[in-house]
């Protein structure tokens, strides 16, 4: 199941966090994000040949912790897309699928003339895309 | 030469030239931007917006009634008709819906189902009565005031 997907600017300066889990634990999912977000820099400034290279979008597993796994997503303007999930076992091509729909509705959230680059995406229909998407990701997976 | 029968939105938008859907969405939201930072007043964005329509309608009217060559309008339904299917088909590629009219024929309300011009919009609460396509009645409003010869 998702637990919360992010989206992180350029700065590492936190875009969008929505949760959906029903406990209230949202620094800790804050504390997770964080956490992803140095594993991302250390992929994106030192590639080594057994990561993915330079122009890769999907990172992949960033890091399993005891109860939950990340999985990263760069896009070419370096903005972090950072997914938290407690399944226990997702295929890599669901992931893609995923963080490709999630790409496109941010892209649209962005093209909003009045979204200001660099802040916080306030768009409502942004939110329920997202949410429609990983509802179909939990419903797909499930089936 | 015979004269010519008038040709419907559709075949005058398929001989015409087109420019991408995404840039012409993205320009007129830039557009509409910068007259609030300009002059921060809704009131004043939606009025100068209605102008700018305006200044394009007058100028827009002779393009349409030579690409489109349609007759004289009986009356204003048929103008409110030829303005939905025609003009909007010709110029934004896609038609209006024509409802609401009232007791005496003289107001009705056109209906667009997809703008183009609010492709990826969502207005933020502090611009709630901003009149994004006021522009479009602009265009309108000059259009139809070079037609207008004596009321």
């Amino acid at each position: 199941m998702i637990v919360s997907v992010a989206v992180v600017g350029q700065q590492n300066n936190p875009l969008y966090l929505q949760s959906f889990t029903e406990a209230g634990d949202e620094l800790k999912l804050h504390h997770i994000v964080h956490c992803s977000l140095d594993v991302i820099d250390e992929r994106v400034n030192n590639p080594k040949k057994n990561w993915p290279t330079l122009n890769e979008t999907f990172l992949g597993l960033l890091y399993p912790s005891e109860n939950y796994k990340v999985y990263g997503y760069l896009t070419n303007t370096k903005v972090k897309f950072i997914l938290v999930t407690n399944e226990i076992d997702v295929k890599d091509a669901d992931m893609r699928n995923f963080f490709r729909r999630f790409h496109t509705a941010y892209v649209d959230a962005v093209s909003n003339p009045f979204h200001v680059p660099g802040k916080k995406i306030t768009s409502r229909s942004f939110a329920v895309r997202v949410s429609a998407i990983v509802k179909s990701f939990e419903s797909g997976s499930n089936a | 030469m015979a004269p010519l029968p008038p040709r419907s939105g559709d075949a005058v938008f398929a001989n015409i030239e087109r420019v991408n859907a995404e840039l012409f969405s993205l320009t007129y939201g830039a557009i509409v931007r910068q007259l609030l930072t300009d002059l921060e007043e809704v009131d004043e964005v939606n009025k100068q917006l209605d102008q700018m329509g305006y200044n394009i309608g007058v100028r827009l009217i002779d393009e349409f009634l030579a690409k489109s060559n349609v007759s004289r309008c009986a009356d204003f339904k048929e103008t409110a008709d030829v303005i939905a299917k025609v003009g909007f088909k010709m110029f934004l590629g896609v038609t209006a819906s024509v409802t609401n009219w009232d007791a005496d024929g003289m107001s009705c309300s056109l209906i667009l189902e997809d703008n183009p011009l609010v492709d990826f919009v969502e207005l933020p609460d502090t611009c709630q009565g901003l009149y994004y396509c006021n522009i479009l009645s602009g265009v309108i409003r000059g259009a139809l005031e070079m037609l207008c010869t004596s009321y």
